[in-house]
């Protein structure tokens, strides 16, 4: 009996963990491993290898120029679950509802100016679109990422889109009833469309929604257009706004840059695991090149006919330079 | 001024499409993700789902559920109910966790393929939450099997199945890649929201809940009732877009989409929650058949919700009616035969009482399938174990990838629904999974099933062994009875019979 094969025994945790000296966390337990799709690299999907789907999954995930050995060891610096995302989002929601309630029981909207009013018009409501696109592209990569830990942020960062565009419905209503004239809950598609702050964003952002191949899609959306949008859109209106007593603005845009500071941590720790291979930084440089004088030019659009749009266009993009460099990536 | 009530503000969460004009309409959305079929973006802005919910209440609302089904396990723990349970009940569990918490989280990637490319915005907004629902599901399930894994390594197989090339494991790939993880936009809405989530989870969640509840595994029944709630919104996805597909003179394509994914669902719950709900959970606590169940959840309610919309029962209809007194007890058989080749231990179900049952339920059945059993069960008192495990390989089907079955003995009706496509033969278990492949052969054609691997010289060395060693299973983790063999006893002459006498 002694060539019978070894009876296994059972283990404290999956056996793809095992292996490790330190007991896993629950994020590791509930997030590590879970793309099945990355087992066959000829058939992602089990079915005729030459469909479509296959195809695609082959080219733009398992053929991106951005390699790693074992993207599954990506971690997410906050070690985020599903039911911690909620509570800490649930948190900053009831944070958002007093804000909105104490301020609308102030009656904080016809103490503001009609010039200010004009621009939130023109800046801020038609951002619901641009919030959308942020949300479209955070699906596309939860659904191409080469391991479940980084579609997993993504996921909860598409969420926090759809966070961002519900809040400015809510307030473009609010900002309708105070300022019926401004056309504010009717032409922002219009703006969107057509005015000239948002085409540079417009661009960017449905260039980047076709930047298929999955590494290549997160440069451009969380290495350059969010930073873009954070410094612009976000930042850069509600500093504007703090001139207007805009403290509505102020606070929302408060709670919202928590989140995207959240995923600012995430794509940091990606990047730095992918230089961990030290071809992707020319890799990672190239996109950046492609991609960051689209965020600049989108950024300059913007601001343009801001008050001040000059020094605030002028800080959002050292900003995004500054990541970018923290980051040991050059935009050139 | 109090707070805006959601419906002043909804409408604008979900007015989003907008003209591109850097990129084509056809680039931003490319037919074979977006599948919108040339109807025209605006119509695809009167999607309107039936169950709304804004980001707040989200948040909210599934913070507090999870804290009831955590909170719910936490509470439990100490009655180590998994130690003392039916070892059948166990077996659930291991099949269920297994077969369904890693699909769970693949799905996400089909809501991730409606939020990024349906031309709905109504549709791309409740996918998110779709995609976060399903990230729960996955999590949620992991963690909780989790804990059982220093009880034996088949619990291991909550994360491994879906990585491993086990047959169980294999079909359902297969499946659920089909339905959701290979298809535009709108066909998983329809595929997989419309046909499988409404139509068939409810099964796996809800029956299966109530057969927890009555076993006493409150923390699974918990779990799971608390994941079809998530399931019973995000299932509304499809209904918005088969109207508008209907609307705009795409019913044929509808109702082929419908047909497809119901038929192929149908066949993944025959092997799957047939042999659980009639064989594997102790019979006093069986709230009703598996034929009863489907029934209810599925003859009942899905055919009435296909017909209200406009569409017609499947053309199969009175085939699958006819099959929910068939399948599922060959599937049962044959996965309790073959039974090292999976990662739990299947229930026999057949004791004395049991065949009152499955008789009542299933008239005819000791006629049929009983004459199998008592082969089994005369080979098992006679001492000649071997006679009851695998010596040969099953067929399999080339749609359903699970064995091809029939009623046996004397209703005798087992059949192969053969197919010569581009030279290569194709067996399939029914006209139904046959009619599957010929509605889009280029999707499955190049496929291999596992007896098409072990034909091909992949599997070796090609026996019993070579065969588990590919499928990843080891000892340890390959099935067994799940009681031991105890239940044989009960047909033993001497225990059976005049023993006390
Ligand atoms: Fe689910
Ligand atoms: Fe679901």
């Amino acid at each position: 009996m002694t060539d019978a094969p070894e009876v296994l025994k059972p283990l404290r945790t999956w056996s793809h963990l095992a292996t490790r000296r330190r007991r896993p966390t629950e994020y590791e337990v509930v997030s590590t491993n879970l793309h099945y799709r990355q087992d066959n690299p000829d058939s992602p999907w089990e079915l005729d290898p030459d469909i479509h789907m296959n195809k695609w999954y082959r080219r733009y995930c398992n053929d991106s120029p951005l390699r790693h050995d074992d993207w599954d060891a990506f971690r997410d610096p906050d070690q985020l679950v599903y039911r911690t995302y909620n509570i800490l989002q649930d948190g900053q929601e009831t944070y958002v509802r007093s804000v909105l309630e104490q301020f609308s029981d102030r009656e904080h909207d016809s103490g503001l100016s009609v010039e200010w009013a004009g621009i939130l018009a023109s800046h801020h409501t038609p951002a619901r679109y641009l919030f959308h696109t942020l949300q479209m592209a955070s699906a596309y990569l939860s659904q191409m990422a080469p391991a479940s830990t980084i579609s997993n942020c993504s996921t909860f960062e598409a969420a926090d889109s759809l966070r961002w565009l519900t809040h400015t419905a809510y307030r473009t209503v609010e900002l309708s009833r105070a300022f019926p004239d401004l056309g504010i809950g009717t032409e922002e598609r219009r703006r969107w469309e057509s005015d000239d702050a948002w085409q540079g964003f417009r661009e960017l952002m449905e260039k980047a929604l076709v930047a298929w191949d999955w590494a290549e899609s997160f440069t451009a959306v969380n290495l350059v257009a969010k930073p873009a949008v954070e410094g612009a859109v976000l930042s850069g209106l509600s500093r504007a706004g703090r001139q207007e007593d805009d403290l509505v603005l102020s606070l929302l845009t408060e709670s919202q840059l928590r989140d995207s500071e959240r995923h600012r941590r995430w794509s940091t720790a990606l990047v730095e695991m992918a230089l961990e291979n030290e071809g992707n930084r020319d890799v990672l440089n190239g996109w950046l090149a492609k991609w960051a004088p689209m965020g600049e030019a989108a950024v300059d659009a913007y601001c343009a006919n801001l008050p001040d749009g000059g020094a605030l266009a002028a800080s959002a993009k050292e900003a995004m330079s500054s990541f970018h460099t923290g980051l040991g990536l050059a935009a050139g | 001024m109090p707070l805006l009530d959601r419906s002043e503000y909804y409408d604008l969460i979900r007015t989003t499409n907008w003209t591109p004009s850097y990129v084509s309409e056809d680039e931003l959305y490319p037919e074979e993700m977006s599948g919108s079929r040339g109807i025209p973006m605006e119509k695809w802005e009167s999607f309107d789902e039936p169950y709304k919910v804004a980001y707040g209440e989200y948040v909210a609302t599934q913070r507090e559920k999870d804290s009831g089904a955590y909170s719910v396990k936490a509470a439990l723990e100490r009655a180590n109910f998994v130690d003392t349970a039916d070892p059948g009940w166990i077996s659930i569990l291991k099949a269920h966790y297994g077969a369904i918490s890693v699909p769970e989280y693949a799905a996400m990637t089909g809501e991730a393929r409606m939020a990024r490319f349906s031309k709905a915005p109504g549709n791309r907004n409740m996918a998110v939450f779709g995609m976060m629902d399903e990230t729960r599901h996955g999590q949620i399930q992991l963690y909780f099997a989790h804990e059982h894994t220093r009880r034996s390594r088949q619990w291991d197989w909550a994360h491994k199945a879906m990585h491993a090339n086990e047959w169980g494991a294999l079909a359902a790939r297969h499946f659920f890649d089909d339905m959701m993880m290979t298809r535009d936009a709108i066909a998983v809405s329809l595929m997989l929201t419309f046909a499988f989530e409404t139509g068939f989870t409810n099964m796996q969640f809800l029956g299966l809940a109530a057969d927890a509840a009555e076993a006493g595994d409150h923390t699974f029944a918990n779990l799971i009732s608390s994941v079809q709630t998530d399931e019973a919104r995000h299932a509304q996805q499809g209904g918005p877009n088969l109207k508008i597909l209907i609307e705009n003179g795409r019913k044929d394509e509808a109702q082929k989409m419908i047909d497809v994914a119901f038929w192929r669902s149908w066949k993944l719950f025959s092997v799957l929650t047939g042999p659980m709900m009639d064989y594997y959970t102790p019979l006093e606590s069986r709230e009703q058949s598996f034929k009863e169940f489907m029934q209810e959840w599925i003859i009942g309610q899905f055919e009435r919700q296909i017909t209200d919309l406009g569409l017609d029962t499947p053309w199969y209809w009175d085939e699958f009616i006819r099959a929910l007194d068939e399948t599922h007890h060959g599937m049962h058989l044959g996965v309790w035969y073959w039974r090292p080749t999976v990662w739990w231990n299947p229930a026999a179900g057949v004791t004395p009482e049991d065949r009152d049952w499955l008789e009542e339920k299933y008239p005819g059945w000791n006629d049929t399938w009983g004459n199998l059993w008592d082969v089994i069960i005369e080979n098992l008192v006679e001492g000649r174990p071997e006679l009851t495990g695998p010596a040969t390989l099953p067929m399999i089907c080339n749609m359903s990838n699970i064995p091809i079955v029939g009623t046996p003995s004397n209703g005798w009706n087992v059949k192969d629904y053969p197919l010569v496509h581009n030279g290569r033969l194709y067996h399939f278990g029914s006209e139904p999974d046959r009619w599957v492949f010929e509605q889009d052969p280029e999707r499955y054609q190049g496929h291999m099933n596992f007896i098409d691997r072990f034909l091909a010289g992949w599997i070796q060395p090609m026996d019993l062994m070579g065969g588990l060693q590919y499928m990843g299973l080891a000892p340890g983790e390959i099935g067994d009875d799940a009681h031991n063999y105890e239940w044989v006893s009960r047909y033993t002459p001497d225990v059976a019979g005049t023993a006390a006498g």
